[in-house]
C-alpha cells in the first residue's frame, strides 16, 4: 500500500532544503526526495521522526489516502467558523 | 562582492595558464586543494558526480556490464590455455577489477551529491561557499567514496534488499539451465578419456548449486525465532 505524504508542501512552507530535513532525521537526501515522489514507504520510526521535525501528528503528515490540498482544508475550516 | 569577483577573475586566469594535460586529465589524479582547481574543473567534477542520478545513464552502465563480463571470460580462456597458473592470475586480476567497479557502483548509490554535502556540512549553496570550503567537501566525497563510509539509511538497506533477492529469483533458473547445460556437455561431448572426471566436477557443481539454492531457508531457519504464544489474558 502506498502512503501519502505533504513533506514537499511543509519543506516549501518552511523553506527547508531536503540536505537540512535528511540531516536532521539521520537519512540520505536522496530518501527525502524518494518520500516526496511517492516512491518509497518510510519505515514508521522515520514517519514519526519526520513528523516530530515539523510539530505535527503523524497522520498530519502521512496519510494512507489522498490529501485533500491545504488551500481547500482553510477554505473549509473558514466556512466552518463562520 | 567585489572580492568575489576578483577571485573569480584570478581563478580563471589560473585556469588559462594551465597546460591541456591538466585541464582535461591531471586534476582527477592530484590531491584536491581548494587552490588547485579553477571553474572549469569544478563544473567537470560537478557534472562527473551526477553521472549515475540518471536512471538512463545507469541502464546503460548496466548494460555494458555485459560486454565487459564476455570480454572478462574470452581473455581468461585464451591465457588458460597459454598457462593455467598466468589463467588464475588474469581471471583473478579481472575479477578484482570488476569487483572494484561494481563495489563503486554500489557505494555511488548511497553517496550523497556535492551539493547537497554543501548544504549539510556548511549549510549553504555549493555555488556560494568559498574555494576552500568547496575543496574540502569534495576531498570528503572522494574519500567517503574510496574507503567506501557511506550512510546505509533505511531506504538505502531496502533497495539493496530487493536487489538482491530479484538476483536470486535469477540465480535460480540460471544455475538450472548451467547445470543442465554442463551435465549434456559432460555426458554426450567428444570427450572419451576424461568423461568420469568431468562427471566429477558435474557432480561438485551439482552440490555447490543445491547449496546455494538452499542457503536462504537453511539461515532462516537457523535465525527465526520461536512463535510467540498467545498472552495468559487473552487464551482460554
Amino acid at each position: 500500500m502506498s502512503l501519502h505524504n505533504r513533506i514537499a508542501v511543509l519543506r516549501a512552507e518552511k523553506k527547508l532544503s531536503r540536505a537540512t530535513l535528511a540531516s536532521s532525521v539521520g537519512v540520505n537526501p536522496q530518501t527525502i526526495g524518494f518520500l516526496e515522489r511517492g516512491d518509497y514507504t518510510p519505515s514508521l520510526e522515520l514517519a514519526f521522526k519526520i513528523a516530530e521535525h515539523f510539530g505535527l501528528p503523524v497522520e498530519a503528515v502521512f496519510s494512507p489516502r489522498p490529501f485533500r490540498t491545504l488551500s481547500e482544508q482553510v477554505y473549509k475550516l473558514h466556512k466552518r467558523e463562520a | 562582492m567585489n572580492n568575489v569577483n576578483t577571485n573569480e577573475v584570478n581563478m580563471n586566469d589560473v585556469n588559462r595558464e594551465r597546460s591541456w594535460f591538466w585541464r582535461k586529465i591531471g586534476f582527477w589524479f592530484v590531491p584536491v586543494r581548494a587552490e588547485t582547481l579553477g571553474p572549469e574543473e569544478w563544473a567537470k567534477v560537478r557534472k562527473m558526480s551526477r553521472t549515475g542520478k540518471r536512471r538512463t545513464r545507469r541502464l546503460l552502465f548496466a548494460l555494458l556490464w555485459v560486454p565487459v563480463l564476455v570480454c572478462e571470460i574470452a581473455v581468461s580462456l585464451r591465457v588458460v590455455r597459454l598457462d593455467p597458473w598466468a589463467g588464475l592470475m588474469s581471471t583473478a586480476w579481472l575479477t578484482v577489477l570488476l569487483g572494484l567497479w561494481v563495489r563503486s557502483l554500489r557505494i555511488g548509490f548511497a553517496q550523497v551529491s556535492l551539493e547537497d554535502r554543501a548544504v549539510m556540512e556548511y549549510g549553504a549553496q555549493f555555488d556560494a561557499l568559498k574555494e576552500k570550503q568547496r575543496g574540502e567537501v569534495f576531498q570528503r566525497a572522494v574519500r567517503d567514496g574510496l574507503f567506501g563510509r557511506v550512510k546505509v539509511d533505511e531506504h538505502e538497506a531496502e533497495r539493496r534488499l530487493q536487489a538482491q533477492a530479484a538476483a536470486y529469483r535469477l540465480l535460480g533458473p540460471a544455475l538450472v539451465a548451467f547445470i543442465t547445460g554442463y551435465w549434456g556437455v559432460c555426458l554426450f561431448g567428444p570427450f572419451e578419456a576424461t568423461r568420469s572426471a568431468l562427471a566429477v566436477t558435474a557432480v561438485v557443481v551439482t552440490w555447490l548449486a543445491a547449496l546455494v539454492l538452499a542457503a536462504p531457508t537453511m539461515i532462516r531457519m537457523w535465525t527465526q525465532p520461536d512463535e510467540p504464544g498467545e498472552t495468559a489474558a487473552v487464551a482460554e
